[in-house]
């Protein structure tokens, strides 16, 4: 919203020797934020009112005409091609250093003395669009300048002086108004301006309205929570035309264009009071013996109205309309119809200054995509008293500007109005213990009051209690609780003038995040140890992934309203975005290792509660790892993500299992599967996908993957206990062993018995595996490094030999193992 | 024989000297020591002829020259290994800026995780507890709970993503909802901070997410002032940022607080003088605050006489991307690796 400063001072007697800036922090510090400031002069700089003294034709070009102009100080040549340049015309000359813009078009230029066609030219008379004035002087033919000799100015006068630009504009940022219906118009501003500067603050004076009886308003409230105030009057005799000059320099300075002098004044006093106004033309509402009904109702469902942009809106029943007694005529708060809108035959018009319910406006304006500067402050919660004001205002505005117009009907006014008004009670220990400091009882009662509360002191010194009465624009939402009368005090003593204090605290450690602590440690062990990157998906999966991974959508949850349908279903798992990913990047990367921390949605599984009391759960949600790897020419990719498993176990002291298992995922090599369990709990998968799957993911390579719930995980991290093992003061003896075995037996089962078979084996390492040459088909060889030792003595030969053997034998046994020499 | 014995001394000593290398110098070794034919061998051999006494003199006579000359050969070769040693700074020289090969790959945090990790260990160090919550959140939690009514306009569908057939569950469109939760289970005195993703229904640009991460932070205790809340404020941002900042106070709504603050910092990049960084305002918005609305107090199940709080939130991912001068915020979701293997 744009605040002018001028408009300001009207309420206001500010200090000259107080900047707009000045004024535009002091706001931000204690009321809203001021987004910026603009000069209105600015634009105008180096640009003066001119006198053409003489006109003498161009030697070199007969378009162009070599003009005397008298700009006060001097008179300068400037060579001019206006179609309709004269001598004795004002005009606007820009001078050397002013910025214009050519033909209207493109950037800003800045002006330097020149030649045209070899003729010297200093400075420029310009055209309503070379100076961004267009819309205040339509030009009627292409190469025409303009002409300001209704201007009485002298040659030489500034033009932002000439033409009144010479207002400062305040940008507030919207958002932080939001809360604030009182702070849509320059009354509401002024009031915080006047309090923070400690002026007085004028009430918001109107005449009555003398009410006519030569026709009759009646207005009805179908509902009376759709508007808790309707005020309206029908006044003859008016002539359109234009506003006079004061009232379309404030429109303009606050970004309004001036349209009519009825249509001005709407908008003028919705500036002024915040409160939005409409003007019916009287002549297009239907009337029956003068008399003239005004419905506030609801739309009926596929009612039709065309809005003021021209737009024909199809209405719902839970839309406001405004209606005669045969048609909607306005949108309520939101736009007024066209057919009744103000033309410049129009002699008669109704006047309406109304409450609208501002949550129904709002939902309105949403659903129809159209919001206006009357919608934006009716969703506020507007003081329905500022109704009457406003009405009153506008029809003082006519009289002044149109003196053959008077009101011809009774003012109509309709609704019930109730606003909190207090009282709050409040005890000044309260006031301070919030503010961390102490502000005097005095001090506390004249912010209030200069905000137009009503404050009642009563109790003994140092236990004093402030009854507060609301006033009724700060009473529709906004203050409601002890908290908000801090808050008016606080910022208005300045937020800046609190010293502050810190806190004092009991000295406890906090309490760990578990699943933090197994987060860390698992990035450090991937990115850290392992080479692994970090990345971080969306939670929202594609349709086509899941049908890539012939998923069922069904199992997922949906969003009602995702951005794009692209990417409408919650993740079950990291495994689908994932993928994506290692597409995306096998392409210009050889090696693609990356991992995610996430959470993913389980809608069939209990999680949180809804709410503390009710017995409804949110789906489950837990924090999964997933870990993708692919590699040119890595035909096994597995063993590397399972390695990268087994390393995060080992860093939490978990012992992570690889438990062979058989799935029938269809995106899943069969061959290539495993549970991954930890102790006797299952906590994820590891696979490599299937080729089928990965090629149609545009992959040519195999992709492995991984997905543990880190959850689980840090249940079972809460019991682990790492302990320390004595070393042993005699020398271990190390002895490989190799044999021949049929390619199914497991590592995992020869190992459990490698270390299980005697007490002197301290560990057995699988060193190698080979197959293929000089080993049969379906046959593999495998070489395990055993090491041996004893706590209590040196070991002899004899008996690792003894132990080898009997390793030998149960191999065979056990497993039909050829041993290898 | 005595002269013999210097007579093979001296040449011992000119054939070593004249030696030009280590095998050289084994071939003068042979010609002397050789088992046998070495010249001091065959002499040596000839003190069997001689008498004992004689025996006895000049075989002191011959140890005393063999050590002499091993003393030479001993010298030379030396000399010979000295110059290989000093040789091999050539000889052996490699390329010492070459990396390994094949080279190992390097793995790498997100910068999110990298930024997060970095203010958990800081707000850990005062005494905060680091908690997490549900990122898909019931209506109550996100919107009620934290005094959020029905008919505000952040519960509309454009700036909150709805979950079909479940008109009570949200996506949480900040951390805020876990102030309430945290309250409910841990009670007070409460010192939390909550990290994570949050979602907004809100179309993707440069600067624009629909999935986004914020921290946010709450304190719960008897008697908390704005003064408290400033000064707790003032303490975390040098914390962050590793040295004192000038900050200012300013009014700002947000529901789940009364009264609210908006929070600037000194523009670190021009020190206040206005510049594009701050957009020529001298401040940056940094940190949205306020102390806990009585009604939020009231839903974790607290009396909002006794206990009163602050809250306040930290745009990390924005933080994020200040801190590594990343322009586009698409890239922190892009799972680009090229990007990733930066940080």
């Amino acid at each position: 919203m744009n605040i002018s400063y001028k408009w300001l001072k009207q309420y206001v007697d500010l200090p000259d020797s107080l900047t707009p800036e000045e004024l535009a922090h002091a706001l931000t510090m204690s009321t809203v934020e001021v987004e910026g400031i603009h000069h209105q002069a600015n634009a105008f700089e180096h640009m003066v009112v001119g006198v053409i003294v003489r006109i003498k034709k161009h030697e070199n070009a007969d378009a162009l005409k070599v003009c005397d102009v008298d700009i006060g100080s001097e008179v300068v040549q400037i060579v001019c091609g206006g179609s309709n340049v004269r001598e004795g015309m004002k005009v606007v000359v820009a001078k050397i250093g002013a910025r214009v813009q050519w033909h209207g078009e493109g950037e800003l230029v800045e002006l330097k003395p020149v030649k045209i066609r070899g003729v010297e030219s200093v400075g420029m008379i310009c055209g309503a669009d070379e100076i961004g004035l267009l819309d205040m002087f339509p030009k009627s033919e292409e190469k025409e300048i303009l002409d300001v000799s209704k201007l009485k100015v002298k040659a030489g006068t500034p033009l932002a002086t000439a033409l009144g630009f010479d207002d400062v504009v305040i940008e507030v940022d919207n958002k932080s108004i939001n809360h604030r219906p009182d702070l849509w118009g320059h009354y509401g501003i002024a009031r915080e301006v006047a309090a923070r500067y400690r002026k007085k603050f004028p009430s918001y004076t109107v005449p009555e309205i003398k009410e006519g009886s030569d026709s009759k308003l009646r207005v009805s409230i179908e509902n009376a929570g759709d508007s808790m105030k309707y005020t309206a009057v029908m006044m003859d005799g008016i002539v359109i035309g234009p506003s006079p000059e004061n009232i379309q320099q404030r429109l303009r300075a606050v970004g309004i264009r001036p349209v009519n002098n009825i249509v001005d004044i709407t908008n003028y006093v919705m500036c002024d009071l915040g409160q939005p106004m409409h003007a019916f033309d009287t002549s297009k509402v239907k009337s029956q013996k003068s008399k003239v009904d005004i419905q506030v109702r609801r739309a009926k469902a596929g009612e039709k109205l065309t809005t003021l942009d021209q737009k024909e809106r199809i209405l719902d029943e839970s839309m406001i309309v405004i209606a005669d007694a045969e048609k909607v005529i306005a949108l309520a708060g939101v736009m007024g119809g066209q057919d009744t809108e103000i033309t410049n035959a129009t002699t008669s018009i109704i006047f309406e200054a109304a409450h609208f319910n501002p949550i129904s406006i709002r939902k309105t304006s949403t659903t129809l995509g159209l919001r206006s500067d009357s919608s934006a402050r009716f969703e506020k919660s507007l003081d329905p008293h500022n109704c009457m004001y406003a009405l009153k205002r506008a029809v003082e505005l006519v009289y002044e500007i149109c003196p053959t117009a008077r009101v011809v009907s009774s003012v109509a006014e309709k609704g019930k109005v109730s606003v909190f008004k207090g009282p709050i009670t409040i005890s000044k220990s309260f006031i301070d213990t919030k503010m961390g400091m102490v502000v005097s009882t005095k001090e506390c009662v004249r912010i209030l009051e200069s905000l137009g509360f009503g404050v009642k002191v009563v109790g003994k010194k140092d236990d004093e209690v402030l009854k507060i009465e609301v006033p009724t624009w700060r009473g529709t939402k906004d203050i409601t609780i002890a908290e908000d009368i801090v808050e008016e005090i606080a910022r208005m003593y300045g937020y800046d003038n609190i010293e502050t204090k810190l806190p004092v605290f009991a000295i406890t450690p906090p309490q760990r995040n578990e699943l933090r602590f197994i987060e860390r440690s698992v990035r450090t062990t991937l990115s850290r140890e392992r080479g692994f990157t970090e990345t971080l998906n969306y939670s929202f999966v594609s349709p086509q992934s899941l049908q890539l991974l012939e998923l069922d959508p069904i199992s997922h949850l949906e969003l009602d309203n995702p951005i794009a349908s692209d990417r409408p279903y919650l993740r079950r798992s990291l495994l689908p975005n994932m993928l994506e990913l290692v597409e995306r990047n096998s392409h210009t990367h050889d090696e693609v290792g990356v991992y995610e921390i996430g959470k993913v949605f389980i809608p069939e599984d209990p999680g949180p509660r809804e709410s503390e009391s009710g017995d409804n759960l949110l789906p489950r949600q837990d924090t999964m790892l997933g870990i993708a790897y692919a590699k040119k020419g890595d035909e096994t990719p597995f063993f590397v993500v399972a390695d990268a498993l087994r390393s995060v176990g080992a860093r939490l002291g978990i012992e992570l299992y690889i438990d062979p298992a058989v799935t029938g995922l269809s995106y899943v090599h069969a061959g290539r599967y495993a549970k991954v369990m930890a102790h006797a709990d299952h906590v994820g998968e590891v696979f490599e996908l299937h080729p089928k799957t990965a090629q149609e993911y545009g992959m040519a390579g195999r992709v492995a993957y991984a997905e543990i719930n880190l959850r689980a995980l840090s249940e079972l991290f809460r019991t682990v206990n790492t302990t320390y093992r004595p070393l042993s003061m005699y020398p271990p003896v190390e002895r490989d062993i190799a044999f021949m075995v049929d390619s199914s037996i497991l590592h995992r089962d020869v190992h459990e018995i490698l270390t299980a078979i005697d007490p002197l084996i301290v560990s057995a390492v699988l060193f190698d595996v080979f197959e293929g040459k000089n080993i049969p088909k379906g046959k593999k060889s495998m070489a395990y490094r055993l090491t041996y030792q004893s706590n209590e003595r040196t070991l002899e030969t004899k008996e690792i030999d003894e132990v080898q053997k009997k390793i030998e034998k149960f191999l065979h046994e056990r497993f039909h193992a050829e041993i290898r020499e | 024989m005595i002269e013999k014995l210097e007579q093979i001394k001296k040449e011992a000593r000119e054939a070593s000297n004249n030696s030009s290398s280590l095998e050289e110098l084994e071939l003068v070794r042979e010609r002397f020591f050789s088992r046998k034919s070495g010249e001091f061998t065959v002499l040596a051999k000839g003190m069997k002829d001689l008498s004992d006494n004689e025996r006895k003199k000049i075989g002191q006579k011959m140890n005393e020259v063999k050590s002499e000359i091993e003393a030479f050969f001993d010298h030379k070769k030396n000399e010979f290994e000295m110059k290989v040693w000093e040789a091999i700074a050539v000889t052996e020289a490699i390329d010492v800026t070459q990396p390994k090969l094949p080279t190992p790959g390097h793995g790498h945090q997100h910068p999110m995780t990298i930024v997060h990790t970095e203010l958990e260990e800081l707000f850990t160090s005062m005494g905060f507890t680091v908690l997490d919550g549900p990122e898909l959140e019931s209506e109550y939690y996100n919107f009620d709970a934290l005094n959020i009514p029905g008919t505000h306009p952040a519960r509309d569908s454009q700036d909150t993503f709805f979950i079909k057939n479940h008109p009570e569950w949200v996506m949480r469109t900040h951390t805020s909802p876990v102030q309430v939760r945290a309250m409910q289970k841990y009670g007070a005195p409460l010192r939390a901070v909550v990290s994570g993703r949050c979602f907004r229904n809100e179309s993707t640009d440069a600067s624009h997410e629909h999935t986004f991460y914020q921290m946010e932070g709450i304190v719960i205790d008897r008697h908390i002032s704005i003064a408290h809340l400033i000064g707790v404020m003032k303490e975390l941002l040098r914390g962050v940022l590793r040295k004192d900042v000038e900050v200012r106070l300013r009014p700002g709504y947000f529901p789940f607080v009364e009264p609210g603050f908006e929070l600037d910092m000194k523009c670190l990049v021009c020190g206040g003088a206005g510049c594009g960084a701050c957009k020529h305002s001298g401040w940056i918005e940094t940190l949205p605050c306020g102390l806990v609305h009585p009604k939020v107090i009231e839903a974790g199940g607290l009396d909002p006489v006794e206990w009163t709080g602050f809250a306040f939130g930290l745009g990390s991912m924005r933080l994020c991307m200040q801190k590594y001068g990343i322009e586009d915020i698409r890239h922190l979701h892009g799972g680009n690796l090229s990007f990733l293997e930066q940080f």
